[in-house]
């Protein structure tokens, strides 16, 4: 009994924080959050948009049981609302136009009837509103001294189809609520952050003769070629570094996978079976995932940069024909059934290369172009379900998926 | 065609942080979040290359070369498969044949497509197996290799935008194009 006990201590010592196991976190017992709005500027229309996506984004941060009354009050009221007397916490805000225009937020934060955290922020522009929005979730969420949420304050760069071989290339907020269209006109797709700091990104154009990989510096809006190939050319992954790029080619019509040297611009085969190797992604320093039709069908398979030796990472699903990888961690997209033209299905699952647990962590709709945030704790993907699509938020080790609806066309591909 | 690279987006949250402090404390700092710029910036120049778009002048090379290749083939494919299917083959040979006579000076650009089924990255690579089969056809049939270029959109080149199976059917094809 002893010896069953020790070990039943170990087992959940090992798998502590996996996130491939389901891990229901203080389900219940999540402290009751009010928001009250005491804004003198702007109408009721613009008031409420704000007070909605601050409630979103509270319940992201996923630490509390927001409510979702929109009440208002005065700023300076020194008690809370009487209808909010019984929550453990209450965030007011005030929304205020300053002689700029610029958008001004105060906001201060009570634990039973005691103000605890205060802030200001401030926009030139109001329609950029949900950055204060999400920076005022981050700070909360930093308060109540819970891990970062950083990926909060990232940006999605996206493609999207306007027409036949028409597109855009958009960058957004996490929640895609902001959209800047970066490149518009022609057939640009596959855009792929460049740097930890966002401030460049790589993208694919076809309009020239061969397919070219372009890199684009944000600040400088200048464009450079990067390289070309015949028939097809994608970056897959970005090192850490920046130094080195994952790109699909197809040298001869056959697409492999390409490690290339942003440095010495000199690029290498890394796989070289005959029928299709795709979505390259870095998995440390030594070790690449990606999909391969080597079964026959899509599937993720890992391989050695150093030995070359090529394992099957997924032994479920009819059809994986998408990958993410992060830390030990691979999120793959799995189509449920195998007649073609029945209901299609696709779900997520998130597998761990340290154990051989699956989660699934959608369950209904088409769920394509998973993501990892940068430091593993969520990913972003969208939802495509009974003709509506969304963006949706799976926060890893909270069990929860939050979906925000979207209104832009067809995603082609995304990156965060 | 031509892209436009609009910029100087988001220039980051450039956030000046406020002291915030446990402490009930009055913020007398602002969090500061720029704002976005939006200037447009210089053009991208590209090369065009697609016969769609390019206007029919007087030449009367590019006035052959178009009715040519109106009377080029639409390729089809089975789901998630790019082999050539037997019926098809027989519509290869009849371009092969045009590729020796009528478009001998032309060369011949294969354009694969795909159904909106699948995702982002195999679409693209399942898209160019179907323009490479049909390259590997024509050169069997006697085209030379060199002639041929290829390029797969993926599923960003629908001919139909309906849900519907016969419409995916008409999507998972290979074009021909020809090019001067």
């Amino acid at each position: 009994m002893k010896i069953f006990f020790s070990l039943f201590i170990l087992v959940n010592f090992l798998f502590a924080g996996d996130a491939t196991i389901e891990v229901v976190k203080k389900a219940d017992s999540l402290p009751s959050l009010a928001v009250e709005d005491a804004s003198i500027s702007y109408d009721d229309t613009f008031k409420l948009r704000f007070f909605k996506s601050l409630v979103a984004d509270l319940n992201v941060i996923s630490l509390f049981n927001v409510d979702r009354h929109h009440r208002l009050v005065n700023y300076d009221d020194t008690n809370v609302l009487v209808e909010n007397k019984d929550m453990n916490y209450v965030l007011r805000y005030k929304m205020f136009e300053d002689d700029n225009r610029a958008l001004n937020i105060e906001m201060k934060l009570f634990n039973r009837d005691e103000e605890v955290f205060s802030k200001r922020y401030r926009v030139n522009k109001k329609n950029i509103y949900m950055f204060i929005s999400h920076a005022m979730a981050y700070d909360i969420n930093e308060f109540m001294g819970e891990p970062s949420v950083e990926w909060m304050k990232r940006k999605v760069i996206f493609a999207r189809i306007v027409a036949p071989k028409k597109s855009e290339i958009i960058i957004a907020d996490y929640t895609l609520s902001y959209q800047h269209v970066i490149i518009k006109g022609g057939l640009d797709i596959f855009p792929k952050w460049a740097n930890k700091a966002q401030n460049a990104f790589y993208y694919t154009s076809l309009d020239p003769l061969k397919p070219t990989l372009k890199y684009v510096d944000i600040k400088t809006a200048k464009v450079k070629n990067i390289i070309s190939s015949d028939g097809m050319m994608v970056c897959s992954d970005v090192s850490e570094d920046g130094k080195s790029l994952l790109l699909t080619m197809a040298r001869d019509g056959q697409p492999d996978i390409y490690l290339y040297n942003t440095v010495t611009k000199k690029y290498k085969r890394i796989t070289t079976y005959s029928g299709i190797d795709v979505n390259g992604q870095f998995m440390g320093n030594n070790k690449i995932i990606f999909i391969s039709s080597r079964l026959g069908y899509p599937n993720v398979f890992s391989k050695r940069l150093d030995t070359g030796v090529v394992e099957q990472m997924v032994y479920y699903g009819k059809s994986n024909s998408s990958c993410s990888a992060q830390g030990h961690y691979i999120v793959y997209e799995a189509r449920e059934s195998s007649n073609a033209f029945s209901v299609n299905t696709f779900n997520l699952h998130l597998i761990s290369t340290k154990t051989d647990f699956i989660r699934r962590l959608t369950a209904t709709g088409i769920n394509e172009f998973p993501r990892f945030s940068k430091d593993g704790d969520a990913i972003i993907f969208i939802k495509n379900y009974k003709s509506q699509s969304a963006i949706g938020i799976i926060r890893l080790m909270h069990n929860k998926n939050y979906l925000f609806p979207l209104k832009s066309g067809k995603i082609q591909s995304m990156d965060w | 065609m031509k892209s436009i690279v609009l910029s100087s987006v988001v220039t980051a949250l450039l956030v000046f942080s406020g002291c915030s402090t446990k402490e009930p404390a009055v913020d007398n700092k602002t969090e500061e979040v720029a704002s976005p710029v939006a200037q447009e910036v210089e053009a991208v120049t590209t090369e065009t290359v697609a016969s769609e778009n390019s206007t029919i002048n007087s030449s009367t090379n590019e006035l052959s070369m178009n009715a040519i290749e109106s009377k080029l083939p639409t390729i089809y494919f089975d789901f998630d498969k790019y082999n050539i299917k037997p019926e098809m083959q027989e519509k290869i040979d009849t371009a092969a044949e045009l590729g020796k006579t009528k478009a001998k000076s032309f060369s011949i650009k294969l354009e694969g497509n795909c159904d909106e089924w699948g995702s982002d990255e195999y679409n693209f690579a399942l898209g160019l197996k179907r323009a490479n089969a049909v390259k590997k056809a024509l050169v069997a049939d006697g085209i030379d290799a060199s002639r041929i270029s290829m390029v797969s959109y993926g599923e960003s080149n629908p001919v139909c935008t309906e849900h519907t199976r016969e419409c995916w059917a008409k999507n998972r094809r290979v074009n021909f194009k020809l090019l001067p």
